[in-house]
């Protein structure tokens, strides 16, 4: 059952994404979850759409249990960054697995190879989750320039993008610049509602 | 007037060469072992054939099946482009052995002889590309400096008068920035491209470079390369700090 949260929370995306091509999102830990479901609920609405969705917080796995098989998701393909890195190896249709969340670039590759197969007239999605995890195994310096490249080649390509970043205690100095190159940035507190 | 474009297929390459590698030079392709040295090449004449230029690949170091079954796992390549003569791939080794050339090292007239089969085979063919996977296994035949100068020198004449364009790889150890083993082919090759890598956490990133290629304002920046089932892909390299 979705929650008020949740429901909330789809909302402020999905109007978020409408009318902007960035969208930045800062959320403590305890709200991680309720933020996954309002985006997957966003996916599902937008099912016409082309979604990829780029996880280093959780691995693909997790996602999976978390929406069954993902079929009522037909749309959304996972970029996993960080499964084969833990040592989990498995296939899927609907994932494609990075070695090592250093390895950006082929990030990057993946991301745009993706959307190149987008159908014609749909909208193109992009979630990254997250940078404040990008950073835990990457140079911050490294990250910023990926972020910078990032945005700027879905800014080219049409393509809207979600990028998370979960807090944890005090807020990281590269994240609070990061965040605000995102043309809109929405904090979501416990006052939320 | 500008040379016309041998276009690789492989987009992002012939972005950093605005357009291609012009047509009927000779490039070195250089990297160590496991670089992508001949999955680049294959790619090169796969697309190449796609646009109805017929290639060669002349191989030294590893063995046809051998060299088929790592190909049938890249969606670019189509193995009826092989079947029906629109790339021919040739085991060197065979012609070594029919031409009783399967010594140590050669004498000047058996490098003429060998050269002399690659280029009827080329002509023949009316190949437009060509590659010699490794021109550094040939050359070890080659019993000096001099011999593997003329043989370079000769070949690359002969092809380009052909208008064919031509991909020798060059195997180097890893983590050396240097061209070839013998220090000389790349002074006869009109372009260098590099296959290095990178450590970043303890991973190793793939990396692409062209170091030169006459006649063209190419890029001189280090690309981040992947070899995935399509095939080789390139994006910016980000700046180790």
């Amino acid at each position: 059952m979705p929650t008020t949260l949740v429901e909330g929370l789809k909302e402020r995306i999905s109007t978020s994404i409408s009318m902007y091509e960035s969208l930045g999102v800062v959320l403590p830990g305890t709200n991680y979850t309720d933020l996954i479901q309002a985006i997957f609920a966003c996916i599902r609405e937008r099912s016409k759409d082309t979604w990829v969705y780029v996880t280093v917080t959780r691995p693909f796995e997790s996602f999976l249990r978390l929406f069954g098989d993902l079929s009522n998701y037909p749309n959304v393909t996972f970029v996993d960054c960080i499964s084969r890195a833990s040592g989990i190896v498995r296939r899927d249709d609907q994932c494609i697995y990075i070695e090592s969340p250093t390895m950006l670039e082929k990030v990057m590759m993946e991301v745009m190879n993706l959307f190149s197969k987008a159908p014609e007239g749909a909208e193109k999605f992009l979630i990254l989750d997250s940078l404040s995890t990008l950073m835990i195994y990457n140079d911050p310096s490294l990250v910023t320039e990926f972020f910078y490249q990032l945005l700027n080649k879905t800014r080219s390509e049409n393509i809207h993008s979600i990028s998370l970043v979960v807090e944890e205690g005090e807020g990281d100095k590269y994240i609070n610049k990061l965040i605000y190159l995102n043309d809109k940035i929405l904090k979501v507190r416990d006052t939320f509602i | 007037m500008a040379r016309d474009k041998c276009v690789t297929g492989i987009k992002e390459l012939d972005i950093q060469m605005d357009g291609g590698i012009p047509v009927g030079s000779t490039v070195l392709i250089v990297g160590s072992s496991g670089s992508g040295k001949t999955t680049l090449c294959m790619q090169f004449l796969v697309n190449g054939a796609k646009m109805g230029e017929k290639g060669v690949f002349f191989t030294i170091t590893e063995p046809l099946f051998k060299l088929m079954a790592n190909l049938e796992k890249f969606e670019f390549f189509d193995k009826s482009l092989v079947d029906n003569g629109m790339i021919t791939i040739i085991d060197l080794r065979i012609i070594f052995e029919r031409m009783g050339l399967d010594v140590e090292k050669y004498t000047v007239e058996d490098a003429s002889a060998l050269l002399d089969v690659i280029k009827d085979i080329a002509k023949e063919l009316d190949a437009k590309r060509l590659v010699i996977d490794s021109i550094t296994a040939l050359c070890y035949r080659l019993q000096n400096r001099e011999m593997i100068r003329d043989f370079i020198f000769k070949l690359g004449t002969f092809l380009a008068a052909m208008e064919c364009t031509t991909f020798l790889t060059s195997e180097v150890p890893p983590r050396e920035f240097k061209f070839s083993q013998y220090g000389i082919e790349e002074f006869i090759s009109d372009g260098i491209i590099f296959l290095g890598d990178i450590e970043r956490g303890g991973d190793l990133i793939r990396t692409l470079q062209i170091v030169k290629m006459r006649g063209v304002n190419h890029s001189r920046a280090k690309y981040a390369m992947s070899i995935t089932s399509r095939g080789i892909e390139l994006a910016p390299l980000l700046k180790v700090v």
